[in-house]
């Protein structure tokens, strides 16, 4: 469960300040698909990385699962990040040199799971993405939506309770884009909470529940009933 | 993260740019060469020149004279006498003198080297080493009375007896610059190689070599001159500075000279310590040498390991995204540079004792390469890769993850 109260974000560029977020209260519960969206500069990016504890804030609480991580060092967020969320990025962001097995493996690797363990979950995540015939193969050998299955694969592997997924489908045509949606909703659907970056209100319509943010507040929060595929 | 799981990243890494990879590592490998070679072949050397010295004269002592002193008051047979009896580990004590003398026998006419000194010369002669193969040295009685008896070499006899070395009683005739001459006795046959010219001269080309005793010689040359040099053995090599002391000391007080600097005595301590420092010199300065392509090379890593940072920001980036802490990433890429380096410090290991044992066997010696300096290199180049890698891996560890990410 994602809980914020208050969060600010101001950027300081000569002389100059932009406040990103200003006072933004938003909770998400267990097991919600929830697609940020708005406009270039509206603050949903920064309200991303912030959820995401890649970035810091000047003001407000963050509670993630009941524990306050409003003030964590850059270390113990690194630990939090490997444990509770997965990352999934618009332009994959897999290890060129690795295979596809070792990429999803990574995340294990910082965790300190044993070899076998690692390879073990991470067959099963890349099974679960319809991909276990390829972990040998290195992302250059694969097609745009396959990798975004390793990324998801990579994301899901360490169990987190939140996926976030910051464009994920921005890179992709349409087909595969509904491929991406489908396994999201799957993942979503057994009981892990989905957060999604997305500027694409096609896409934002399988998920449910669309923020919207404008001029770094938010504009409109609601719920609807979820498109399926 | 575990040091294998780095150790396998920091591999593929260099892998993944073999001819960069190589390219960096060559300062390195060129540095390392250099000091495996210069070491090896600088100890090689010393070992080789200490050897000799131990052979030679380690237990040996060269008490020289000035002019001034042998004029006024030379070293006589009494000093020779009281230094052995003041001190008693001498061993043996002898002028060590030669002179080049025509030498006749009924056959032929020859110019020989003739050593002369007291019955230790057998033992203290610098010019050949005096191993009897028939007959005897000249002894005690023969240096007391000045006996006409000659000990000759093995060669000498071969040459001025048609061949024949079983020449002991045949008569030999020295000749003396003053026209002196005197018939001598053969009582002895010695072998023995010229220690100074280690068998690489021609034999046709060989000096005689002759020994009497010191007594004699001055019956065939009356103007001979007092003792102006001694060879002292020790029994113990440790004493030699010690001895070396006492003996001028003893010296001075018998003459009167305290002060005066007559007597100086050297021995092999003293001039292995010369050898030493210039070889120390020599090997510093290559090594300085050596140290500046090693500091090129590291520098060479750095930059190309800044470069690996910028190009991979995103890596880093996504790393941190994943849950890699900033001492994770810092090790990752001290271990890629550490890596760089202690591969290139091998290449330069193997290089370096290949061309220390070709260097080496064409100077005829034997390199010594220690397990010591080896490991000396391995840690060497470690160190280079941890100081040389140690900005460009904080850096890559601090990147902001938002910022690494976003970089295209």
């Amino acid at each position: 469960m994602i809980e914020i109260k208050g969060i600010t974000k101001t950027y300081h560029t000569g002389g100059e300040s932009l406040t990103a977020l200003n006072k933004i209260d938003l909770r998400i519960e267990k097991g919600e698909f929830t697609s940020i969206m708005g406009p270039s500069g509206s603050g949903k990016s920064t309200m991303m990385n912030i959820l995401g504890l890649l970035d810091r804030f000047d003001a407000g609480t963050y509670f993630l699962n009941g524990q306050n991580v409003s003030n964590l060092t850059d270390n113990e967020s690194a630990l939090v990040r490997n444990k509770e969320i997965g990352f999934i990025f618009q332009s994959f962001n897999l290890m060129p040199r690795m295979t596809i097995l070792e990429n999803v493996e990574l995340p294990m690797v910082y965790a300190n799971v044993s070899k076998k363990e690692r390879r073990e979950r991470a067959l099963k995540a890349l099974d679960r993405v319809g991909l276990s015939d390829r972990v040998k193969h290195r992302p250059n050998e694969i097609s745009g939506g396959q990798k975004q299955r390793v990324a998801i694969a990579r994301a899901i592997v360490n169990e987190p309770s939140v996926l976030m997924a910051d464009e994920p489908t921005g890179n992709l045509d349409s087909k595969t884009t509904l491929e991406i949606m489908r396994i999201f909703q799957e993942i979503n659907a057994e009981g892990t909470t989905v957060v999604m970056v997305t500027h694409e209100p096609e896409v934002a319509e399988y998920t449910k529940r669309v923020v919207l943010f404008k001029d770094g507040e938010i504009q409109d929060d609601r719920n609807q009933t979820q498109k399926t595929i | 993260m575990n040091f294998s799981e780095n150790f396998k990243m920091a591999i593929d890494s260099v892998m993944a740019n073999k001819m960069r990879s190589f390219l960096t590592m060559l300062g390195i490998i060129i540095g390392i060469a250099a000091v495996i070679a210069i070491l090896g072949v600088g100890n090689g050397a010393t070992d080789e020149i200490t050897g000799t010295f131990n052979n030679l004269g380690a237990s040996t002592i060269s008490l020289s004279v000035t002019d001034e002193a042998t004029e006024s008051e030379p070293i006589t047979e009494n000093d020779i006498a009281a230094l052995k009896e003041a001190i008693p580990e001498i061993e043996r004590v002898s002028p060590d003198k030669t002179a080049m003398t025509s030498i006749q026998s009924d056959f032929e006419n020859r110019q020989s080297i003739i050593s002369y000194g007291t019955p230790d010369l057998q033992y203290t002669n610098q010019i050949m080493e005096s191993t009897i193969v028939s007959g005897r040295y000249f002894n005690q009685n023969d240096y007391a009375d000045g006996k006409s008896v000659i000990v000759i070499s093995e060669d000498t006899a071969a040459a001025l007896f048609n061949d024949r070395t079983e020449v002991l009683g045949e008569q030999i005739k020295l000749v003396g610059n003053s026209g002196n001459q005197l018939d001598l006795t053969v009582i002895g046959i010695v072998e023995g190689t010229f220690q100074d010219l280690q068998g690489s001269f021609d034999l046709s080309q060989m000096p005689l070599y002759a020994a009497i005793p010191l007594t004699t010689m001055e019956k065939l040359n009356p103007t001979l001159g007092g003792i102006d040099s001694l060879t002292i053995q020790v029994t113990d090599k440790d004493a030699i500075e010690s001895v070396s002391t006492q003996i001028v000391r003893i010296l001075e007080t018998r003459h009167d000279a305290v002060g005066e600097n007559w007597y100086s005595a050297t021995n092999f301590l003293q001039a292995l310590d010369q050898v030493d420092q210039v070889l120390s010199l020599f090997i510093n300065f290559i090594a300085a040498v050596a140290g500046i392509a090693l500091l090129v090379g590291g520098i060479g890593v750095m930059n190309i390991m800044l470069v690996s940072v910028t190009e991979r920001t995103r890596e880093i980036g996504t790393r941190k995204a994943l849950g890699a802490t900033t001492r994770t990433i810092l090790v990752q890429f001290l271990m890629e540079s550490v890596i760089l380096c202690l591969i290139g410090g091998i290449i330069g290991l193997i290089l370096g004792i290949l061309l220390a044992t070709g260097v080496s066997n064409a100077l005829n010696i034997v390199p010594n390469i220690t397990i010591g300096s080896v490991l000396l290199v391995l840690l060497f180049s470690s160190a280079v890769g941890i100081f040389f890698g140690l900005y460009p891996a904080r850096k890559a560890a601090k990147l902001d993850p938002i910022e690494a990410l976003r970089y295209e």
